[in-house]
């Protein structure tokens, strides 16, 4: 049956929570605003414990912000406390040394990683069903920046290295080898089977850590002898008992590293086949990952913090009770009770997992291993999905844990394939996104190489430049409502990387909003900031070619003057109304497009956003803005100018999904040339010929309407006649000699253009009037004035006008089938 | 929010009461407080993580000065001076200036007075300008002694005070004080005059058609 696939013994997870301590009396740091609270800067630090990944060490899944500085730490949680084994005569030498050996395994990962555990005990160890170890709470210290961040003192009695108690408690020692002290007392409970010092008092058993300290002989022999097991001591092996004595070296130097310990030939036959085999490229493959397990159930219900208030670990009491009984005027407080949930409290509590597994009960085996390639169109057109929600919004979709499952098991497929599987994951993802994976599938669609990494370790992001001041007054100042970017670490992060592209990037500058640019790709890949760098570095020369440079008024000019002719063309009636209050793209659109909209929207949204503007090019944005404009429109059209700029100041919200809808249609329904720019990347852009591109900004600015190239004309003459109307204003004679066959003659000549009014263009003006779905090119001649007429339909509010760019004659020599001769 | 803008153009009751209309523009250094002092002037608000400004932004607010209602049109102008290329469009036609530093910082205030020689070569010849020294509230900072600002403040005919968007120190009243100092004496249209943003536009001759109010 299925859910045995997902009821591993392995994939449970529990949550522990304290509380940060907080900041008294100042609340302003040296830069005049306020300290981050420490809870934030916990979150912060403890995002990377998450990358930690080893079959010794417990995988850390989330960490969630409460009331009042309460963190919560969710860690997987499997297996049972070594403590409950002991004194039961279970173990033997050999498992004893396998323990060790698992032990030693983990502490490694995390002191290679500059972690200390620092509360290490048998509580903390999780004996798996299979007999292997893994290892609990190791980040607590680092993430509280080694208990600077917690009122409460993190040691574990008996557990923690003389050294930590001389230092004292509020200390903040973290040399790791006070975990190798840890281990040795922990082994020597093993091999004597017996919690040590049991009967003691808690202080009585610090004290007796200290004592240790006297006298020089061996510690483990005298823990032995103080518990009757002198015997057990005598008969052991050396090889262990050197381990262990080792590890119980007074001073801390004497101690030898993990890394030294691993080294003893007593743990040869534990290690693993080396896998030097496995290849570099690929990861090993896991069907789904703890972390997918901890999001499908969150998303079928699961709560942690409604679990630890079951669990009596979150209480609420009346706030009464916290009110002090006097505040100073520099604002230190007395007479107020200490919480005792302001102490650490040790106990973990499993998350319940029976409702996921109802949840997903009925989902097949199969559907753990979704077909991907399909030798025949066919039959994968008669595939069906595996849960149908097409239909329901976005938003639904991202919360429904079905669908996420579906979702997650085929992306994570597709991108252990990738590159391989480009072309999939680009199809996949123009139906959805699935959130847990944004960052990976982002950067499959921004076509990361594998070696980003080493790019971006070579990079110089250290060296002060002028540039940053900017920089460090920008960040404050950037999306600092969501907790990573606010936290410290986000900070230093964000400054990295914004000062490797500048490094990177010499011929570029920093511009006031590359910071907000960054942020949703920091966001992602907080704990890969390379990642993040990589995704920048290729997003900009696709969306923002040029627009850093120092100088960017021409590409930006140019930019606007294309969006100003997008609005003409889709809505005249807004564009004749911006244009007779002088409304311009350039007061309120700059930070529109110069930041791919980063700093005008929240995170959600532009995650929203950028789903589907990676599918597109870097003229997408375009029909964004003119989106944003037809949600708006009917304020827009019935205010003036300040109204409007008003408005821009201070967006209103605006509905996403609808936006990305809309702006996806026209995208999709608008031929490429109207949008063509001289600027844009032609790496990225496959150019429809001609030479559209090379008119210059100022001549841009007076064409009021876009032009198109004769191949996009003849494309929609050829493939859909019936939404385009070819009006060609030349002279009869001309128009009589030889002419696009269903043409409209309106001679340039025979028109009024005094007043506003379609009549005064002829017999046509009808076909023209009160249509909107049909494109109308304007085909002239080079002598022909080839702005006046388009700008005249337009001031009459004809839609989507355009004029082919190069005249009449353009058509002669690539297709002469569509002409016609005497049309009249 | 369109209908941000105060209701007070119909000032209290009298009917006989002069309505102005301004342009005023923020300059200064990046991070000095410009977008904060609007915030402040405009809503009575402060954001601690106001955001940057890119490109510019334009409020407006109104106050009351004895018998006349004062409009105030403020762009709020990005600091970068990469942005600078931008900033003449917003000054252009401006008739009052608001030139901010932080008190806290030098280079800050080295960067007002670039500010204050463009304006007087370059804008409107008779326009008004304020030489506001931000973030007072972090005075145990102070690196820009007040005297000295004060001096220059002088020498070139400057309002001057010090301010602070975090405290609300003394920003109604750079904002009244410089009400006070346009010149008020030809009444014209009143409010709601769209098309006033034309001035702003290139092409149009910005200083001509700016000064139709209240001059
Ligand atoms: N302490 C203090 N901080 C301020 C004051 N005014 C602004 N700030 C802070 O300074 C930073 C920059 O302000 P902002 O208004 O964005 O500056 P702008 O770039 O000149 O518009 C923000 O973090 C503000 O919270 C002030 O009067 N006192
Ligand atoms: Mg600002």
């Amino acid at each position: 049956m299925s859910p045995s696939l997902l009821q591993d013994p392995e994939m449970h997870f529990g949550a522990v929570t304290f509380f940060a301590k907080e900041h008294k009396g100042e609340t302003c740091g040296s830069n005049g605003l306020p300290l981050t609270p420490n809870s934030i800067i916990i979150y912060g630090r403890a995002q990377i414990l998450k990358t930690i990944k080893h079959p010794n060490l417990c995988q850390y899944l989330d960490i969630i912000r409460g009331k009042h500085e309460r963190t919560v730490i969710v860690s997987q949680y499997c297996g049972e406390q070594l403590s409950n084994f002991l004194n039961k005569g279970l173990f033997t030498i050999l498992d004893i040394k396998r323990i060790a050996y698992q032990i030693f395994s983990g502490l490694n990962e995390i002191h290679l990683k500059k972690i200390t555990h620092r509360c290490l005990s048998p509580e903390n160890i999780l004996l798996q069903e299979n007999n292997s170890i893994k290892l609990f709470n190791y980040g607590l210290f680092h993430m509280t920046d080694n208990g600077k961040l917690v009122s409460f003192p993190i040691i574990q009695l008996i557990y923690t290295a003389p050294e930590v108690y001389l230092d004292g408690v509020s200390g903040n020692l973290s040399n790791p080898k006070v975990d190798i002290w840890s281990v040795g007392i922990i082994l020597a409970e093993l091999v004597l089977d017996k919690p040590l010092w049991q009967s003691l008092k808690l202080g009585q058993r610090i004290r007796k850590i200290l004592s240790l300290v006297q006298g020089n002989t061996s510690v483990f022999e005298r823990i032995a002898r103080e518990h009757n097991c002198y015997e057990k001591y005598q008969d052991l092996s050396s090889d262990l008992k050197v381990i262990i004595e080792d590890c119980l070296n007074i001073l801390p130097q004497h101690r030898p590293t993990v890394a030294e310990i691993l080294k003893n030939p007593i743990f040869d036959k534990f290690k693993d086949v080396p896998d030097t085999n496995r290849s570099k490229i690929c990861d090993k493959f896991e069907k789904f990952t703890i972390e997918e397990l901890y999001h499908w159930w969150q998303l079928a219900g699961g709560e942690v913090l409604l679990e630890l208030k079951k669990q009596g670990l979150i209480r609420s009491s009346p706030p009464i009770l916290s009110v002090p009984k006097m505040v100073l005027i520099d604002g230190s407080i007395l007479g107020q009770e200490r919480n005792p949930s302001s102490l650490y409290d040790p106990r973990v509590i499993p998350m319940p997992l029976e409702s996921l597994y109802q949840r997903f009960s009925h989902i097949n085996t199969y559907s753990y291993y979704p077909l991907i390639h399909f030798k025949s169109e066919i039959l994968a057109s008669v595939e069906p999905s595996p849960y149908d929600a097409e239909k329901l919004p976005l938003v639904i979709r991202e919360k429904d844990p079905e669908y996420q499952f579906h979702r997650i098991i085929l992306f994570r497929r597709l991108l252990h394939g990738y590159p391989y599987t480009k072309q999939e994951i680009f199809k996949e993802a123009k139906r959805d996104i699935p959130p847990l994976l944004r960052g990976s599938i982002w950067a499959s669609l921004l076509n990361l190489k594998s070696n980003y990494e080493q790019e971006y370790t070579v990079i110089d992001k250290e060296t002060p430049t002028p540039t940053d001041r900017q920089i460090e007054v920008d960040i404050p100042r950037c999306h600092q409502y969501n907790e990573l970017l606010s936290s410290g670490e986000g900070h230093k992060k964000l400054k990295r990387i914004l000062k490797a592209w500048i490094y990177k990037n010499s011929q570029y500058v920093y511009w006031q909003g590359l910071d907000s640019l960054t942020a949703p790709f920091l966001y992602l890949n907080f704990n890969d900031e390379a990642k993040a760098f990589a995704c920048l570095s290729s997003f900009i020369p696709k969306y923002l070619h040029n627009f850093f440079l120092k100088d960017n008024s021409a590409i930006i000019q140019e930019y606007l003057a294309k969006f100003s002719q997008l609005i003409a063309f889709y809505d005249p009636v807004l564009a004749n109304h911006l244009q007779t209050i002088n409304f311009i793209p350039e007061l309120f659109a700059i930070p529109w497009f110069l930041t791919m909209f980063s700093h005008v929207f929240p995170l959600h949204k532009i995650l929203h956003l950028w789903d589907k503007l990676l599918l597109g090019d870097s003229s997408y944005p375009l029909h964004v803005g003119l989106s944003i404009l037809a949600q708006l429109r009917d304020t827009l059209l019935t205010s003036g100018f300040n109204e409007c700029i008003l408005l821009f100041s201070d967006l209103p919200e605006v509905d996403m999904e609808q936006c990305v809808n809309h702006s996806l249609e026209s995208y999709a329904s608008t031929p490429k040339s109207i949008t063509a720019r001289s600027h844009q990347n032609e790496e990225y852009e496959e150019i429809t010929l001609s030479d559209i591109q090379s008119i210059s900004v100022q001549q841009l600015n007076k064409e009021k309407c876009p032009r198109i190239c004769v191949n996009d004309v003849i494309a929609l003459i050829r493939n859909s006649p019936n939404e385009v109307i070819i009006v060609d204003i030349r002279n009869p004679l001309q128009f009589n000699r030889c002419s696009v066959k269903g043409s409209l003659n309106i001679p340039f000549s025979s028109v009024k253009f005094g007043d506003i009014n379609i009549e005064n263009i002829g017999t046509y003006s009808t076909v023209l009037k009160n249509q909107e779905k049909k494109i109308v090119v304007i085909v002239g001649t080079e002598d022909t004035n080839l702005e006046l007429f388009p700008k005249y339909l337009l001031q009459c509010n004809v839609a989507k006008v355009c004029v082919l760019h190069g005249g009449f004659n353009t058509f002669l020599p690539i297709s002469p089938t569509i002409l016609v001769q005497n049309q009249m | 929010m369109a209908n941000r803008t105060p209701a007070a153009q119909r000032p209290n009751g009298s009917t006989q009461g002069k309505i102005c209309q301004f342009k005023l523009v923020l300059l200064g250094e990046s991070a000095v407080g410009k977008s904060s002092l609007v915030l402040r002037f405009v809503k009575g608000q402060f954001h601690e993580y106001q955001e940057s400004t890119i490109g510019a932004a334009f409020l407006t607010q109104t106050v009351c000065l004895d018998d006349t209602t004062v409009k105030f049109e403020i762009w709020d102008t990005a600091g970068q001076e990469r942005y600078h290329s931008l900033a003449p469009m917003y000054y252009r036609g401006a008739q009052a200036a608001i030139v901010v530093y932080d008190i806290t910082n030098q280079d800050t205030f080295g960067r007002a007075k670039t500010w204050v020689k463009e304006l007087q070569r370059q804008a409107n010849p008779n326009i008004v300008i304020a030489l506001a020294g931000n973030k007072h509230d972090l005075m145990n900072k102070r690196m820009v002694e007040y005297e000295e600002a004060q001096a220059y403040a002088e020498e070139n005919g400057l309002l001057f005070m010090e301010t602070s968007a975090k405290t609300a120190m003394n920003v109604n009243d750079i904002f009244l004080a410089i009400a006070k100092k346009l010149p008020k004496n030809e009444q014209t249209a009143g409010p709601g005059g769209s098309g006033q943003g034309r001035r702003l536009v290139e092409g149009d001759t910005g200083a001509k058609t700016a000064g139709n109010c209240c001059k």
